[in-house]
């Protein structure tokens, strides 16, 4: 592998949101886009003319994810010269890369990097009721006799518990963690907190997991402004820098064809962040810990070197402080303090970047972790989008 | 590649595409839903390298043979995963709680394959059970099912994984 030429020269200069919702929004899934990627140019301060670059994350034709494609949103937000525009590999890390590529081979000036979630019909019953989802392809047809998609990762997660001393309980702290942090995040779709006995509780979707170990689906988006650190001066904030980002895979990656939990993409993704960077977890202010599925954070704390194979139930229940309801690495390092897939909604990451930038910006509000110079992202689960990103606080 | 596989569609028998609605075939897959309809389970093996591999693929990921042959194996192996499915929009013939395994087949470390367990023995099957193939009905077509092995387990067999 060679090393990340890209470390620490592009920023994150803009943040938009449009928070994240369950309900009957009566919106399309553009509007979304359009509304956090007009926030995010915005807050960078920069107008249409300033943007030449979008990247949105809708790449390897995931079925969950609709358009707008980036050259609807050329035309949505009237960007008169664009000189670069694709569609990144999901989750969020994959369109954060493409991004910094186009920035570093001088292709585009500010790059506009936005990711979307729109609920398919297929995806619960309020979303079913609503006529205008009729189109949205989903994988709801596929044969059931298939440990593809989302029933992978209960497959994989019976697997380890055979393996391992590992129950439920310890997924349901993850699921608590982020009801509790949720609370206190006005964009997240649920924010309620959870309690053990409705965890073991809750009805089951796929054993050995139920509906609280998986993430929300939700209508929302998200948008970043991305420009070379050297040009980051001039926008109006912190400048938050891109340290490190990578992505990862191996082969065979269907699901059922993983060769095993020893390694899959996570560890791909681990190997070059402590290649490239030179901090370590003990640099780590504040962590984003993907739990798009309870189990996928599960692997992440064990893959970053947080404790061993199989040692992750116990790591947890080590590092859980009871009072606070959630989980704080070290007694310092919240996980997930915007409430995670879990809670905020199914955003694929995109919540963590910016929650991740807001911490490090330092206006997190009653979230902000004091004195944050270091986030660790670590998104996405084993087969197709493992992804890392390093953030960290540059020169105000 | 796929001649000895096309005896089973003659016009007078339905299509493939008819018996299996929801399956995405190809023209990489057919041969084992083609395989189905004579209740065999054929994965794909290279004729070069001889090595496995699932789902069928034009060309062997091993050494990129392209001549791959849809084969039929023996169906025995051991369970390293399991998962109910209890919720979502059940396809044709199928009742939740619907219980998948997938299997690690004895032809060769790490193949895989994963279906559903026989109805009227989904409690004597578990993660390290050693399992072999069956048949069921679904839809009107034959669909492949697991039920625990009385045979001795051979030497070879892989544990959990």
């Amino acid at each position: 592998m060679s090393a990340d030429l890209t470390r620490d020269r592009v920023a994150i200069v803009g943040v938009g949101s449009t928070g994240y919702s369950r309900g009957d929004t009566g919106r399309s899934a553009p509007s979304y886009a359009y509304e956090a990627a007009v926030a995010a140019i915005r807050d960078a301060d920069l107008t249409q003319i300033d943007i030449d670059g979008v990247v949105s994350s809708t790449g390897s034709g995931y079925p969950n994810l609709v358009p707008p494609a980036s050259i609807e949103v050329v035309a949505a937000l009237g960007l008169p010269t664009v000189t670069y525009y694709s569609e990144g590999n999901p989750v969020i890390g994959g369109a954060m890369i493409d991004a910094i590529n186009a920035l570093l081979t001088g292709r585009c000036r500010n790059v506009l990097v936005y990711h979307y979630n729109y609920r398919g019909p297929y995806m619960s019953r309020r979303a079913a009721s609503d006529p205008f989802r009729r189109w949205i392809r989903g994988y709801a047809d596929d044969p059931p006799e298939s440990a593809k998609n989302a029933a992978a990762y209960s497959f994989w997660a019976s697997n380890y518990f055979a393996r391992y001393d590992a129950r439920r309980e310890h997924l349901g702290y993850l699921a608590i963690n982020s009801r509790t942090n949720a609370a206190s995040n006005p964009l997240a779709a649920i924010r309620e907190p959870l309690t053990m006995e409705e965890y073991l509780e809750a009805r089951m979707i796929r054993d050995p997991l139920c509906m609280f170990d998986m993430d929300l689906p939700v209508d929302g988006a998200d948008a970043f402004v991305l420009t070379l650190t050297e040009r980051a001066a001039d926008r109006p904030h912190t400048p938050v820098l891109v340290h490190t980002a990578n992505q990862g895979a191996v082969g065979p990656n269907d699901e059922d064809q993983l060769p095993s939990l020893e390694r899959h993409g996570h560890d791909v993704v681990v190997e070059q962040l402590w290649r490239d960077s030179e901090r370590t977890l003990a640099d780590v202010d504040v962590a984003f810990i993907y739990d798009g599925f309870t189990f996928i954070a599960m692997s992440w704390l064990e893959k970053l070197g947080w404790c061993g194979p199989g040692e992750a139930g116990s790591f947890i229940e080590q590092h859980w402080v009871d009072d606070q309801q959630r989980l704080m690495i070290d007694g310092r390092i919240p996980v997930n303090p915007s409430g995670g897939m879990l809670s905020e909604g199914g955003t694929q990451g995109a919540g963590s970047v910016r929650e991740a930038v807001h911490q490090l910006r330092g206006d997190a509000g009653s979230r902000q972790v004091e004195q944050a110079e270091t986030a660790l992202l670590a998104i996405g689960g084993f087969f197709y989008n493992a992804q890392s990103i390093m953030l960290t606080r540059g020169p105000a | 590649m796929t001649q000895e596989t096309t005896a089973s569609n003659s016009s007078s028998e339905p299509a493939i595409w008819e018996l299996y609605p929801d399956a995405t075939i190809d023209q990489d897959n057919r041969a084992q839903y083609e395989g189905m309809l004579r209740r065999e389970l054929c994965l794909n093996r290279c004729s070069s390298c001889t090595a496995w591999h699932q789902p069928p693929r034009s060309i062997c990921p091993r050494c990129w043979s392209v001549d791959v042959r849809p084969t039929a194996v023996s169906g025995k192996g051991v369970v390293m995963m399991a998962a109910v499915l209890r919720q979502g929009k059940a396809a044709l013939g199928v009742e939740y709680p619907y219980h998948l395994v997938t299997v690690e087949l004895d032809e060769q470390p790490a193949l895989r394959y994963t279906s559903a367990i026989a109805e009227d023995c989904i409690d004597q099957v578990q993660i390290g059970t050693r399992v072999t193939l069956d048949w069921v009905e679904r839809g009107g077509a034959p669909h492949p099912v697991f039920r625990p092995d009385a045979d001795k387990a051979p030497g070879s067999a892989s544990d959990v994984g």
